[in-house]
C-alpha cells in the first residue's frame, strides 16, 4: 500500500475521516485569557478534559480519553525533563507543541499500520499579560496553529465556531471577573451544544444544572499572580459564582 | 522469556530521569584531594499551636571562610512540604530540586498528590543514593522534611528527621540538624518539658519569636550559623506550615516579632 502513492492518500483520506466520526460529539472547550489569568472551560466527566501540564502550562481536549491521556502524560514528561534539566523558565508552549506533542501526533497519523490519536487538544502558556499569554491548538493529524491572547474555541471537525468566535471578541473582555467570564464561556458553550441564542441578557444566567446536566464542570485557571511557582487551580463551580442546581 | 527491562512506575520522576540518563544524584566518586565543601548551619522545627514552624540561619560557609550570609535553607518543595536543608549545599539544593520536580510530577501526572509516607519516604531514598559521598566525607546532608498528613481532619502538619544515611524519624515536638542544632535542641528539650508555655502551645506571633531567639543563641556558641541581626535588617527563613499548607513569615513579620509584646509588663 504504502509503495503506491494513490492507495498512500486514499487510505490517509479514509483515515481522516475515521478519526472526525470518532470526535463527533466531543463537548467543546473554551478559553479566554483575562488580566487575572487564563481560565479554561469545559465540560465533562470531572478530570476528564482538562489537565494541568506545567508551572505555567495546561491543556483541554476532545477525543478519546486515552489518546488524551497519552499526550497529557507526554506533554508533562517533556516539561518536566526540561525544566530540571535546565529550568522551569526554559519550558515554552512553542518548544513544547512544534518540537514535541505535533510531530508525534503527525508521524502516528500518517504511519497506516499505527494507531492515530483520537483527540483535538488545546494547549495553553500563561504569560505576564493577557496578550502575551499563548493559545496553541493542535489537530489529530499534527496540525497546529498559535495564537496569543484573546479567546479561543475547540470543537468537533465540522462545527461552525464563527458565530461564537464572533460573539467572544465582541464580549469578552480581558478585564472581565472570573464568574462574568466564565458565565460568558458557558453561554457559548450551550448555544455549540444545544443551539441555544447567543446572548449576554440572560438575566438571571440559567441554573449550571439546567445547562449541563449530570455532566460536570471542568474548569482549569492559570491564575497570573499567585506566590507559588505553581498557577494552576481546579476550579469549582461555587468559586466560579456559577450555582450549581436550582434552589428549592 | 526476553530480559526486557522493568517497565517504569508510573508517576516516578526519577525513573523518567534515568531512562534519560538524567539522573540528579549518580553514585560519585571523590578523592582526597576534593575541595572544602561549604556546610554548616542551623535548621529547625518545631509545633506550635496553629501547626509547625521551620527554621534556618541565612549563613553558608567553607572552613573558617563565610560564603554568604543571604542564602535559603528552608525551601518549599510544594503547597503541603518543606525541606530545611543541614550539610553540603552542592548536594543538598540538588536533593531540594529533584524532589519539587518529583512532587509535582507526580501529582499532575497521576492527578492526585503524592502521600506523605511516600514523600517522607522519597527523601530518604535521596539520602541512600548519596551514599558513596557521605561515607567520603564530600557530600553529608542531614535535612529536616515537613510534611502535612492529609489523612487527618484538619490535615495535620507532621516533622521529620534524618541521618545521613536517609534513616528517618518522625520528631515528636521538635527537630534540629547542623553545627548549632545541639544548641537549639537542648533548649527546645527544657521548654517542652519544663517551660511555661510549652512551645506546642505558643500562638504564632510567640513562635516566631522564639525561632529568631532560639537563632541567635545558635549563633552565639556556633560561628558557622548567622543569627538573626534586627539592627541590619537580617533575619531568617521561617517558613510555617499549617492545616492550610506552606506560608512564608516574611522579615516584616519577624521585625514585629522581636518588638516588646503590647501585653508584655
Amino acid at each position: 500500500m504504502t509503495d503506491e502513492p494513490y492507495r498512500w492518500l486514499e487510505a490517509i483520506g479514509q483515515r481522516r475521516e475515521y478519526v472526525e466520526s470518532r470526535l463527533h460529539g466531543g463537548s467543546p472547550i473554551l478559553a479566554a485569557c483575562l488580566h487575572q489569568g487564563l481560565l479554561l472551560l469545559g465540560v465533562g466527566t470531572g478530570q476528564s478534559k482538562v489537565f494541568e501540564i506545567f508551572d505555567r502550562h495546561a491543556m483541554a481536549g476532545i477525543g478519546h480519553p486515552a489518546d488524551l491521556e497519552r499526550l497529557r502524560q507526554s506533554a508533562i514528561d517533556a516539561a518536566h525533563l526540561e525544566a530540571f534539566t535546565r529550568a522551569p523558565d526554559d519550558v515554552s508552549l512553542r518548544r513544547l507543541v512544534s518540537f514535541g506533542i505535533a510531530p508525534t501526533i503527525k508521524v502516528a497519523f500518517e504511519q497506516l499500520f499505527s494507531p492515530p490519536f483520537l483527540a483535538r487538544t488545546l494547549f495553553v502558556e500563561l504569560g505576564a499579560t493577557p496578550t502575551e499569554d499563548t493559545l496553541a491548538h493542535v489537530d489529530f493529524d499534527g496540525t497546529f496553529a498559535f495564537q496569543k491572547g484573546g479567546c479561543r474555541i475547540l470543537a468537533e471537525p465540522g462545527t461552525d465556531t464563527g458565530p461564537a468566535e464572533a460573539f467572544l471578541a465582541t464580549h469578552q473582555r480581558p478585564e472581565f471577573t472570573l464568574p462574568a467570564a466564565a458565565q460568558l464561556l458557558l453561554s457559548v458553550w450551550t448555544h455549540l451544544t444545544q443551539g441555544a441564542a447567543l446572548t449576554t441578557d440572560a438575566t438571571p444566567p440559567p441554573r449550571l444544572a439546567e445547562l449541563i446536566g449530570s455532566r460536570t464542570l471542568e474548569a482549569g485557571f492559570l491564575a497570573r499572580s499567585h506566590r507559588r511557582a505553581a498557577r494552576y487551580l481546579a476550579l469549582t463551580p461555587e468559586q466560579l459564582g456559577l450555582a450549581p442546581s436550582p434552589t428549592p | 522469556m526476553g530480559d526486557s527491562p522493568p517497565a517504569p512506575i508510573p508517576g516516578d520522576f526519577f525513573a523518567l530521569l534515568a531512562r534519560h540518563g538524567s539522573s540528579p544524584i549518580p553514585p560519585g566518586h571523590a578523592n582526597s584531594l576534593a575541595p572544602v565543601e561549604t556546610q554548616a548551619t542551623t535548621v529547625f522545627g518545631f509545633h506550635f499551636a496553629d501547626g509547625a514552624i521551620i527554621a534556618g540561619d541565612r549563613r553558608a560557609t567553607a572552613g573558617n571562610v563565610i560564603v554568604t550570609d543571604t542564602i535559603e535553607k528552608v525551601i518549599e518543595l510544594d503547597a503541603t512540604s518543606l525541606l530545611a536543608i543541614a550539610g553540603v549545599p552542592a548536594t543538598a539544593f540538588e536533593m531540594a530540586r529533584a524532589l519539587q520536580t518529583s512532587f509535582e510530577y507526580f501529582r499532575r501526572s497521576q492527578l492526585q498528590p503524592l502521600s506523605l509516607p511516600a514523600r517522607v519516604r522519597a527523601l530518604s531514598r535521596a539520602l541512600r543514593d548519596n551514599l558513596p559521598l557521605t561515607l567520603q566525607g564530600v557530600g553529608v546532608v542531614a535535612p529536616i522534611f515537613a510534611g502535612l498528613d492529609t489523612t487527618q481532619s484538619p490535615p495535620k502538619p507532621c516533622l521529620f528527621f534524618y541521618d545521613a544515611l536517609g534513616a528517618q524519624f518522625q520528631a515528636v515536638g521538635f527537630a534540629a540538624s547542623g553545627s548549632g542544632a545541639n544548641t537549639v535542641r537542648s533548649i527546645l528539650g527544657y521548654q517542652e518539658r519544663f517551660g511555661n508555655p510549652r512551645p506546642s502551645t505558643l500562638d504564632r506571633r510567640a513562635a516566631v519569636r522564639l525561632a529568631l531567639q532560639l537563632l541567635m543563641i545558635a549563633a552565639e556558641f556556633d560561628s558557622a550559623t548567622g543569627g538573626v541581626h534586627p539592627a541590619t535588617q537580617r533575619y531568617a527563613t521561617l517558613r510555617l506550615l499549617t492545616a492550610d499548607g506552606v506560608e512564608n513569615v516574611p522579615d516584616a513579620e519577624q521585625a514585629a516579632a522581636l518588638e516588646p509584646s503590647p501585653a508584655a509588663p
